[in-house]
């Protein structure tokens, strides 16, 4: 029996289903569930002749599935590649064994996509595009359009592409010990880009006088804090909330809803404006 | 606001619905999705590219990093984009403001938390209704209908969409327009209340900018970076991209000494071999 393989049209196809219909249908139920069924139909046509057969494999799927999406690329194309090994008579592939990668790849992925992708990454092109944007410059949303999104095709086919070939030895690309210290590397440099995106996005002032200088003039708050260390106020707004939802476990919105009303008592009384 | 132009904005927000947009997840909802891409097109539609970018400027700041972990979302961008930014504009645009001003951008801030917050609705409502799509897909599956996948994944959700996305953004854009108009002409930005409302709209990027960084920080010590960043900014003036660059000074350091550690600190970086495209 000749060995089944897989063509390149329909892993193609299986990619794009996937980059593009992953979150397409999604529900608090099941999530990414049907996306993934969606993107593995023409594999399992391609690798099982029968339609009981189809049926059947399909079914391997059906269970809950959930991460970031575009890192779960990865989880696609390894189970690409498992499900041809097992439609070529590998007995150790079962039903529980993908699942099992499924289940166990899912959170950690989660993890790392939701902190470098949705966390850094994109915060980062945003934030140079906001510097391009300056002024009402078309030239900003432009230039993340553009590299935001010929970066995470490639990424997302690269992982797709890796998976299938590399199995699950796939993710050591992703959690293993050099791409571990490379991840927290990046990680720091988003650490001080934060840093900056707060001292230059947000500003809070306060036109509270706490005294008149010789000259009469009008001693502000602000300025004394300014001296100390400069835009201090804002920062301890900054931290103020990021305390409340890390630490204190307030969600954000609570945490907007707090603000809300303290900027308007502020304002009011005199503090804050 | 025209019925057409309000039309055009509840297709893109159709396209680019949060998380389940129908153009999909990179190009629908982290791409047209993003307040400042939005932006763009918006501007586009009405007719004031370079307007419509600055008011969404702030309201992007509010939202720079918008993770969604298990599908619990703190705001609903679609609101913020396709019903937020032109309200704002129009809003600000009435009133006469400097789009670039403080109070532009204080009003555009507030729109932008507040139609993030409350459409957080709108998101809950698509979920839901697609729960309906699953439900027949389900029954056709153990049918043995497995053709069946695409008009679930990809098809009935637009139903969804047109409901959830296109209905109340194209009313509200469409309706909202002329009221915020009228509200707007005649208002002065001295009284307290307003004044008290520009001053959220400076406090409430703080927030955003902290949920930002919780995706980043995960021990106190982090927090050291983060300050240093901020006082490389306020302090000695550094731009972003600056910024950016001394960052990844850092971060080459610190990848370097944590390989070092790793390879018993004999050998250095000798294993340099894979540069991840991330």
């Amino acid at each position: 029996m000749a060995e089944k393989k897989i063509s390149q049209k329909t892993l193609n196809t299986s990619f794009w289903r996937w980059w593009y219909g992953n979150l397409t249908c999604f529900s608090q139920e099941h999530m990414q569930t049907f996306g993934y069924m969606w993107s593995m139909l023409p594999i399992i046509k391609e690798l099982y002749p029968t339609k009981e057969e189809q049926i059947e494999k399909l079914n391997t799927y059906s269970p809950f599935f959930n991460t970031e999406p575009q890192i779960g690329g990865l989880v696609v194309g390894i189970t690409a590649g498992l499900e041809e090994a097992r439609a070529n008579g590998a007995e150790d592939i079962d039903d529980e064994m993908i699942n099992g990668i499924r289940a166990g790849l899912m959170g950690p992925l989660a993890g790392i996509g939701d902190s470098l992708i949705v966390g850094t990454y994109i915060p980062i092109l945003l934030g140079i595009a906001l510097g391009f944007a300056e002024g009402g410059s078309a030239l900003g949303p432009l230039f993340y359009i553009i590299v935001w999104n010929v970066t995470e095709i490639l990424f997302e086919r690269f992982i797709y592409k890796k998976g299938y070939e590399l199995g699950g030895t796939a993710v050591d690309l992703l959690v293993g010990e050099q791409a571990t210290a490379f991840r927290e590397s990046v990680i720091v440099m988003g650490q001080v880009i934060v840093g900056a995106m707060a001292a230059s996005w947000v500003s809070v002032g306060s036109p509270l006088v706490i005294a008149k200088d010789s000259t009469g003039a009008d001693v502000l708050l602000i300025d004394k804090l300014d001296g100390a260390f400069p835009k201090l106020l804002t920062c301890i707004f900054v931290l103020l909330a990021w305390f409340l939802m890390a630490k204190k476990n307030m969600s954000p919105v609570k945490v907007l809803l707090l603000y809300v009303v303290i900027g308007f008592v502020g304002s009011v009384l005199g503090l804050l404006g | 606001m025209s019925l057409f132009q309000a039309i055009l904005i509840g297709i893109l927000s159709m396209c680019a619905a949060s998380t389940i947009a129908c153009l999909g997840t990179t190009v629908g909802n982290y791409t047209m999705n993003r307040p400042l891409v939005a932006g763009l097109l918006v501007g586009i539609v009405m007719g004031d590219v370079s307007g419509v970018i600055q008011v969404a400027i702030p309201m992007q700041v509010m939202w720079i990093a918008l993770v969604t972990p298990g599908g619990t979302v703190a705001s609903d961008l679609r609101a913020v984009s396709y019903i937020g930014i032109p309200l704002a504009y129009v809003g600000a645009k009435a009133a006469g403001m400097d789009f670039s001003g403080p109070e532009a951008q204080g009003l555009a801030s507030s729109i932008s938390a507040m139609t993030g917050v409350i459409g957080i609705t709108l998101f809950y409502g698509t979920a839901m209704m697609n729960l309906i799509w699953q439900h027949w897909g389900w029954a056709q599956l153990e049918k043995g209908n497995i053709d069946c996948l695409g008009t679930v994944d990809v098809i009935l959700p637009l139903i969804s969409h047109f409901v959830l996305s296109f209905l109340p953004c194209t009313l509200l854009c469409y309706f909202g327009a002329g009221a915020v108009e009228q509200v707007f002409q005649n208002l002065n930005t001295d009284v307290w209340y307003i004044k008290a409302i520009l001053t959220v709209g400076s406090l409430l990027p703080a927030v955003g900018i902290a949920i930002l960084l919780k995706s980043v920080v995960s021990k106190m010590t982090d927090l050291i970076y983060f300050l240093f960043g901020f006082a490389l900014a306020a302090s000695m003036g550094l731009t972003l991209l600056a910024a950016t660059a001394v960052g990844a000074a850092f971060a080459l350091v610190n990848y370097q000494l944590t390989m070092s550690k790793a390879n018993g600190g004999s050998g250095g970086s000798d294993d340099f071999d894979d540069e991840e495209d991330i």
